[in-house]
């Protein structure tokens, strides 16, 4: 028995040096080794346990911690991968993976269409002068001049809807056709209110939460005590620099001073090596003019410089999200997921097969929404650049394709309705009797993280949530809180157009606040 | 119980033609019973729309008004000798007559000159000095009046070596005549093609102010705040500052060299001005608020030098509202909602640049209407007693919920009843001060 349970610790840390090896810091980390057995603290007598001794002493233990918890905490969230083999692992059920596969398809058309309409190629070499005028006007590519007129985002969050909607379970026969065909019928598990209260048990209990009072005191007369504490408790929380303490003390919301510290060390993205790899990206958009490009440029121009609240950083947006679309790293995301990069064949010699954008991912209208927020954060491009992919990378690709992960969209589609019908039964019903879907109201809230639709301060405590509880189910929670806060004037409404007219401005919203009355609520929302 | 009602009816009836045939202090007595008229020569709808809201009557200016939303100059003729009109207690009008104290350009740096120096006469710790500056009133950039002080300048200038100063003609308003220069001959120069300079003919003088050439960027841009504060008395002082201001940004980014020093889309945040560039957007009107300017300072640089920072405006708007508080005529009928335009720079210190006392109420954008609208509905409760009366006898202390957006910067009256009242906020600051 001994021998078996020494045998799997064996493995186990087999398993893990290998897989340390293949993360972005490991390079940093094993110069720093080297650099520490070099050096006095280390007896070339009792080798062994003097460098044991002095990694523990030093911040590389702390360093080796995060690394395991972070690289446990992405497998955690794709248990199946490392149960089942590498193909089946990516989505179980058959309808789900075609009706991707045909997205891709469609999505691939549309951009070689483009093509041929504007009349350009998907990428090609960019000339001299070119390549100097956006060199030039790197830190403010907002006056870069491209023609963008003719050109149209790929596709808008409610085309992805009726994607959704046209979803069909093979497994089951509906029993009239005019029937409204909704995600109630499919079959994936969603979790219950009791659970969701379970998940978020130390939001639902808190006393003492951020992020209740907001910003609109000009001079600051005296903080609260409360606030003073858990500032002096964040400070001491991030002088560890363990990053699962830091994931705990986010649970009741991050002090504003901390956030982006706080966000990094969770989610990892304070590697050493991502000034050398932004520089690496930057690179790689000066030398290739690709249709992509002109796609996230316009996007940036119909969103965020548009928005009174993310305007001022649209020149940085511009940057990282170009540099966004050159970084291969992101394909990592296909492997725990349905769907695939698009394959364009490269016009060559020998004409060879290549993944387009180098990141694999597709922008569509509003995408640069998953970036804007965290502009608040940082001042610098490359922690804003690492902390935004890593976000990416962990939550939002989930947010776009289809899967029956519970943390997908449709999964949290199917939470939403679930939520309303059971415990908002007034509104569900109201809907149902003028034939409103419930989910066409919210779900562009859903696919782009609330951003856009929250004021920035209440939507940075909302992805504080995200972060700290580690999921996506707290949109579902708080879109079904927002209506139920809104219930008299929604029953008051019959179409959707009214419904939304009511839902327009959520800038008098306290994120924080709605989520504690969802959970606490005795079994009412 | 209709009868009665139809007698009340008759009542105030009564009382209306009372009002109407007897003279003006029978007037006020009897004014509870009477719609509030008013009186305007500013046609802006976020104005009028308020008045409309509170079911305010609109007469001449001849007729008999409650409340005049005046025009600077038509409050000037209003107050001057000439016009002998007196107004009575149930009248009100939105400037002091001497305003110009603090919204002229060249005015305001005298008051605030004049304020130090009589701090420092006094013995006053406020005016400490270190190393010929002043420790806790430098928060407006050096400046002086041309013509009359153009000696003093070339004295500072020659001091301070190559530096980029900025002209403004004390008299105009948004953005008109202003240019930078960064050498002298470049004054020289445009004094001789003036033909207005050291002459006793000039039609316009200028103040000259050292240019704050290290503006806080926010992605590389360059930006002014907005904030409103309304003065409803000068003695005691009593002041309050609107929450929801504004920054204003500059829609090309910040660049100081040489080149461009004649591109003022780079150097100046005037609305006005910035909507003739191309890069204009109307949707937003590169307007942030002040809210989302707190969150991104606090989230990039901290929450004690953020809370300094702000700390420090309140201190600076208050300083320079004591600097003209014995100058300015103490009107009881009288209140104004100053503009204040500050400019912060990259070591977070906050610098004030000039005083409007008619800030612009047009709208460029829907929430700028909708913020310019809440400001006057603020405004409104804050000035009129709790029947909504104009009425000079009433202490002036709105309850907490008439203020609205507004927060009490400083209420003399209120911190000599209660030594631990308002004026705390200063006693922090001094603190504050000392601990650095």
């Amino acid at each position: 028995m001994e021998e078996l349970k020494d045998k799997s610790l064996h493995l186990t840390a087999e398993k893990l040096a290998e897989e340390l090896q293949k993360m972005d810091n490991y390079t940093t980390f094993y110069e720093d080794l080297q650099v520490l057995a070099a050096s006095y603290d280390v007896s070339i007598d009792d080798f062994k346990n003097t460098l044991v001794q002095a990694v523990n002493k030093g911040s590389m233990e702390t360093n080796l911690r995060n690394a395991v918890f972070h690289w446990l905490r992405s497998h955690e969230n794709n248990k199946q991968m490392v149960v089942r083999e590498e193909i089946t692992s990516r989505e179980s059920l058959d309808y789900l993976r075609k009706a991707q596969i045909t997205w891709e398809r469609r999505i691939q058309k549309s951009l070689e269409s483009m093509c041929e309409e504007i009349g350009i190629h998907l990428s090609y070499y960019r000339s001299k002068a070119d390549r100097d005028e956006m060199l030039q006007k790197w830190n403010e590519l907002s006056t870069y001049n491209t023609n963008l007129e003719r050109l149209r985002p790929v596709y808008a969050p409610k085309d992805f809807l009726e994607v959704l909607f046209s979803l069909h379970n093979p497994n089951y026969r509906m029993i009239s056709d005019d029937m409204i065909w909704d995600f109630t019928y499919l079959p994936l598990k969603v979790k219950t209110l009791s659970e969701l209260r379970h998940l978020y048990r130390d939001l639902a209990t808190a006393d003492l939460l951020l992020g209740l009072t907001t910003l609109t005191k000009m001079s600051c007369g005296s903080t609260l005590q409360g606030e003073q504490e858990r500032i002096a408790l964040g400070e001491k929380v991030l002088e560890y620099q363990h990053a699962p303490v830091c994931q705990e003390f986010l649970k009741l919301c991050a002090p504003r001073s901390l956030r982006g510290r706080l966000w990094t060390q969770i989610l990892g993205s304070n590697v050493k090596s991502s000034e050398q790899h932004y520089t690496e990206l930057k690179e790689r958009v000066l030398n290739y003019d690709m249709l992509i490009d002109k796609l996230i440029t316009k996007d940036v121009q119909l969103t965020a410089c548009n928005d009174d609240q993310y305007f001022v950083f649209e020149d940085v947006l511009h940057q990282i999200m170009l540099c966004f679309t050159r970084d291969t790293d992101v394909l990592s995301v296909f492997n725990s997921s349905t769907s695939h990069p698009i394959l364009t064949s490269l016009k060559g010699k020998p004409s060879k097969e290549a993944i387009y954008p180098p990141n694999g991912i597709i922008p569509f209208h509003g995408f640069t929404m998953y970036a804007a927020p965290i502009c608040y954060l940082f001042n610098d491009p490359v922690s804003l650049y690492s902390t935004f992919r890593a976000f990416y990378l962990r939550y939002w690709f989930r947010l776009h394709n289809i899967s029956s992960h519970p943390q997908s969209i449709l999964g949290l589609c199917i939470l939403f309705q679930r939520l309303l019908q059971r415990h908002e039964t007034n509104i569900w019903s109201h809907f149902m009797s003028h034939n409103i879907h419930p989910i066409r109201v919210v779900f562009k809230w859903l696919m782009k993280g609330f951003s856009g639709y929250l004021l920035p301060e209440q939507l940075l405590n909302l992805w504080d949530m995200i972060i700290a509880y580690d999921s996506l189910e707290v949109l579902p929670l708080l879109a079904v809180a927002i209506l139920s806060f809104r219930k008299d004037n929604l029953l008051q409404v019959n179409t959707l157009q009214n419904v939304d007219s009511v839902l327009v401005d959520l800038s008098s919203l306290n994120v924080m606040s709605l989520l504690q009355l969802a959970l606490k609520g005795p079994n009412q929302i | 119980m209709v009868t009665l009602f139809k007698m009340f009816d008759q009542i105030s009836l009564f009382i209306v033609n009372l009002t109407l045939t007897f003279s003006f202090h029978l007037t006020s007595i009897f004014v509870i019973n009477m719609k509030v008229t008013y009186c305007t020569d500013v046609d802006r709808s976020v104005v009028l729309s308020n008045f409309e809201k509170r079911g305010w009557v609109h007469v001449g200016p001849d007729d008999d008004w409650n409340f005049y939303w005046a025009g600077i100059q038509t409050c000037r003729s209003l107050f001057s000798i000439d016009s002998g009109y007196r107004m009575h207690d149930n009248q009100m009008i939105n400037h002091f007559p001497n305003h110009y104290e603090l919204s002229r350009k060249d005015m305001l740096v005298k008051n605030i000159k004049r304020y130090r120096r009589e701090l420092e006469r006094e013995g006053s710790p406020l005016a400490k000095r270190l190393d010929g500056k002043y420790l806790y009133l430098d928060f407006i950039p050096v400046t002086f009046v041309l013509p009359a002080d153009y000696n003093l300048f070339v004295e500072e200038y020659r001091k301070v070596g190559p530096s980029t100063w900025i002209m403004k003609p004390v008299g105009k308003s948004q953005g008109t005549g202003i240019f930078l220069i960064n050498k002298l001959s470049k004054l020289k120069k445009w004094s001789r093609e003036g033909k207005n300079f050291n002459t006793s003919a000039i039609k316009e003088s200028y103040v000259i102010s050292k240019y704050i050439d290290n503006p806080l960027l926010i992605d590389g841009k360059k930006f002014d705040l907005r904030l409103y504060v309304l003065v409803t008395s000068f003695r005691p002082l009593k002041a309050y500052l609107f929450k929801s201001g504004f920054c204003r940004f500059c829609t090309v980014k910040y660049n100081t060299s040489v080149g461009e020093i004649e591109n003022l889309l780079i150097h100046l945040t005037n609305v006005s001005l910035q909507k003739q560039g191309d890069e204009y957007n109307s949707i937003h009107g590169g307007k942030l608020s002040i809210q989302n300017l707190r969150l991104f300072l606090e989230s990039t640089r901290g929450k004690t030098v953020t809370e300094a920072l702000f700390d420090n405006i309140v201190w600076l708007i208050v300083h320079s509202l004591k600097s003209v508080s014995y100058i300015m005529s103490n009107d009881r009928h009288c209140f104004e909602c100053y503009g204040y335009d500050i400019i912060i720079d990259d070591n977070l210190k906050p610098w004030l640049i000039e005083v409007n006392a008619s800030p612009s109420l047009t709208s460029t954008t829907v929430n700028d209407r909708i913020l310019k609208y809440k400001l006057i509905d603020n405004m409104l409760s804050v000035v009129l007693p709790p029947s909504g009366i104009p009425d000079v006898r009433w202490n002036k202390c709105p309850s907490r919920e008439a203020m609205g957006n507004f927060e009490l910067l400083i209420d003399e009256e209120l911190a000599a009843k209660d030594k631990s009242g308002p004026s705390i906020k200063i006693d922090q600051k001094e603190r504050l001060k000392r601990k650095t």
